[in-house]
């Protein structure tokens, strides 16, 4: 029984989606409260990846039907950068390598914008070094990634700290980790694990999806859904990722929840 | 008074270059003017069927007639507009007026190493230090403003550099115009002593008034291990069209790494011209195109290998928004006996508005077995995954383009040597691409 009775973050309702002309999301309901990890498993090309760009407001997807409310506002009013600056994180399947932009100078004009919006000043560039200098031995990561391209020939493992340290320093309201988990190795999942439990709790809520169990042997979620046919299909507590483990999902399609 | 033409001029245009020429002095150079505009008129002006003018119409050129920008004393120099942006601590900067150099009392540059002087004055002391110069591009036709250029300069600068050259020197072709239509062709020749180095900044700054024609050449002898780091940066207003010639001859093991960086005029057509004729010579060139507006930029590039062990490599970022119209046209010539040679060519196009266009053309002949040559250009928009992710990261869209153009022509701002010179394209570019200020702080 999940007693938290933390703010509600993200609600969204029957939200339904098309790409190309295809229909992805049929119906998506969930509700996240301050403080809660939520797991999201499901079979490949079910629409996991695809909720989570639709709430970073990709132009790709047409939303058809349904509602996402974001810590009180519609969050599908908002730009992209808006829902960002709003406190939303979205951590990439594939993070995107962009050559010729600097990694630190994109971690303190995300910071920044994100500030502005909060009618706070630019963040002093001392302090900012230490910031990024104290989360980055953290996340075990060498300095010499600052001064590099956006993930700009980083490991895949590497590319997913990348995404993680961004996620510290922004300190998101919600995050949606999409399997940041994937391609990790043991020590790495830890380390990601740890960055992911470090902001756990107070007002953050956190939506990981993965496709292992093993990463919710570090990380504990409250729910875990089981998401197939582009919809929620079922809940329930973490015992429930375990039973997936064993049985698969062919018997979560069967028995659909209304 | 020179001897008419025998081919009739044939268009307004051609008609008053012809009328600037018979208005030249009879001096020692009279012979090699009345060969070059011979030639030029036979030429007549390029049309699109000439191979290399394939994008750019001089049409609505042709129906103008121009006049020689006038000479402004020396005295008058503040009535000149626009300084150079790039100017900064460390530079000796020499201003060509219209044409004819400011240069102070004695000629002396003060500058250890280089013996300046103004082109009239060889031409009047030692006429064949430029009669019996002889460049590759005024022996092809596609270097027909280089003939035109030669039959009709008037002045320009000699630079003699014997050792290495402690800071850049800038030279600043500013023009001052009153209205109507005017040419300026001024020359520039650059010989160099073994081993000598030195960084040579060319910024080509608008006219000002009215419409003007620049037509301008320059000459850059290397001699053996010499090495000049040459840059030609233009901006400026939306009204000068510019026909810019640069030719490098290499001696053995000599170096040139040439920068062409387009940021201003209405019609700017670039040519490059390097002749690798010296054992282990290297020639690097970096191009970068930015097309706005209705500008058009024309840039071509001729490379010719003709001795073993040299190399050369070509990176050229071309952006195209509004309706400007972009040519990067680049031909590397490998000739029989080039054993060894290196050349690679990396040409990038970013298209930013539908109404833009973009044209790169890489070719190759290659005359020699033992060689290794690459090339490879792309061109295309945006990155919309790039852009996401930025957005994504609570960026501005405009100020995340803006970084995304500025990434992509990374490789040609880090190539740039010279600190103070890339601060200040990297400023002058910033202002061309919208949300300025969060660029600024983009390094
Ligand atoms: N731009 C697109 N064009 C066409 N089809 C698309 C597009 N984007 C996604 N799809 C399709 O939508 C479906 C859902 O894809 P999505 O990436 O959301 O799946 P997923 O649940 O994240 O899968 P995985 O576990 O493999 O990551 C897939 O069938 C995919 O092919
Ligand atoms: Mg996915």
């Amino acid at each position: 029984m999940n007693l938290n009775t933390g703010k509600q973050v993200l609600t969204i309702s029957n939200l339904c989606a098309t790409v190309a002309g295809k229909d992805i999301l049929k119906g998506v309901d969930l509700e996240i409260r301050a403080g809660e990890v939520h797991a999201i498993m499901g079979p490949n090309g079910s629409g996991k990846s695809t909720l989570a760009q639709v709430l970073a407001g990709r132009e790709d997807y047409e939303v058809t039907a349904g509602s996402v409310s974001f810590d009180g506002v519609d969050m599908l009013a908002l730009r992209p950068e808006e829902r960002a600056r709003a406190g939303f994180f979205l951590g990439f399947q594939y993070p995107v390598e962009i050559p010729g932009v600097n990694n630190a100078y994109l971690l303190k004009a995300a910071l920044n914008a994100k500030r502005k919006a909060a009618n706070l000043p630019e963040v002093d560039a001392y302090e900012f070094l230490a910031l990024i200098k104290a989360k980055m031995k953290f996340m075990q990561m060498d300095e010499s990634f600052l001064s590099r391209g956006v993930n700009e020939g980083f490991s895949g493992g590497e590319k997913k700290r990348n995404e993680i340290l961004q996620m510290l320093i922004l300190e998101p309201k919600l995050a949606v980790l999409d399997e940041t988990d994937s391609g990790l190795d043991i020590d790495a999942l830890k380390v990601v694990a740890a960055g992911v439990n470090s902001l756990r709790g107070g007002e953050h809520a956190i939506i990981l999806i993965t496709h292992y169990q093993r990463l919710l042997d570090y990380i504990e979620p409250d729910r875990v859904h089981v998401f197939a046919g582009g919809r929620i299909q079922k809940s329930g507590d973490k015992s429930l990722a375990l039973e997936l483990e064993d049985r698969g999902y062919d018997w979560v399609r069967g028995d659909r929840v209304a | 008074m020179n001897e008419p033409a025998n081919k009739a001029a044939t268009s307004a245009a051609l008609r008053s270059f012809e009328a600037s020429w018979r208005a030249r002095p009879a001096d020692g150079l009279a012979a090699m003017r009345g060969e070059a505009m011979q030639r030029f008129l036979a030429l007549g002006l390029p049309t699109p069927r000439d191979e290399s003018w394939r994008y750019t119409n001089l049409r609505a050129m042709a129906a103008m007639s121009f006049i020689d920008a006038p000479r402004i004393a020396n005295g008058a120099v503040t009535a000149a507009p626009g300084e150079s942006w790039i100017a900064g601590a460390g530079m000796s900067a020499i201003r060509i007026l219209n044409g004819y150099p400011q240069l102070g009392a004695g000629a002396d540059s003060g500058l250890a190493h280089v013996a300046v002087r103004s082109l009239r004055a060889v031409a009047e002391s030692e006429p064949k230090v430029i009669a019996e110069r002889h460049t590759a591009a005024a022996e092809s036709e596609e270097g027909r403003w280089t003939l035109l250029n030669r039959a009709l300069f008037v002045d320009g600068l000699h630079l003699r550099i014997t050792g290495r050259v402690a800071g850049p020197i800038l030279i600043v072709h500013a023009a001052n115009c009153p209205d109507g239509s005017h040419a300026v062709h001024s020359r520039l020749i650059v010989e160099t002593g073994p081993g000598a180095a030195a960084t040579i900044i060319e910024h080509h700054l608008g006219a000002g008034g009215g419409t003007l024609l620049a037509n301008r050449a320059t000459e850059i002898d290397l001699a053996p291990g010499a090495s000049i780091e040459h840059y030609r940066v233009f901006s400026g207003d939306e009204r000068t069209t510019q026909f810019d010639s640069v030719d490098v001859r290499h001696g053995a093991d000599s170096r040139c790494r040439q920068f062409t960086v387009v940021l201003g005029g209405a019609l700017v057509r670039t040519d490059l011209r390097a002749h690798l004729g010296g054992i282990g010579a290297q020639h690097d060139s970096y191009a970068l195109l930015a097309g706005r507006g209705a500008r058009q930029i024309d840039c071509v590039n001729t490379i010719v290998h003709a001795a073993p062990r040299t190399t050369s490599n070509q990176t050229a970022r071309a952006i195209g928004a509004g309706s400007s119209r972009v040519v990067f046209n680049s031909k590397v010539i490998v000739e029989r006996g080039a054993a060894g040679a290196q050349s690679q060519q990396s040409s990038r196009g970013l298209l930013l508005s539908p109404n833009a266009e973009l044209d790169t053309r890489p070719q190759l002949q290659i005359h020699e077995d033992d060689v290794k040559c690459a090339h490879g250009a792309t061109t295309g928009r945006l990155d919309p995954d790039m852009l996401f992710y930025l957005l994504s990261r609570g960026i501005e869209r405009s100020a995340a383009q803006s970084l995304l153009i500025y990434a992509f022509l990374d490789d040609v701002l880090t190539g740039i040597a010279s600190m103070p010179t890339r601060r200040a394209i990297e400023d002058a570019l910033v202002e061309e691409l919208p949300d300025a200020d969060l660029l600024r702080s983009f390094r």
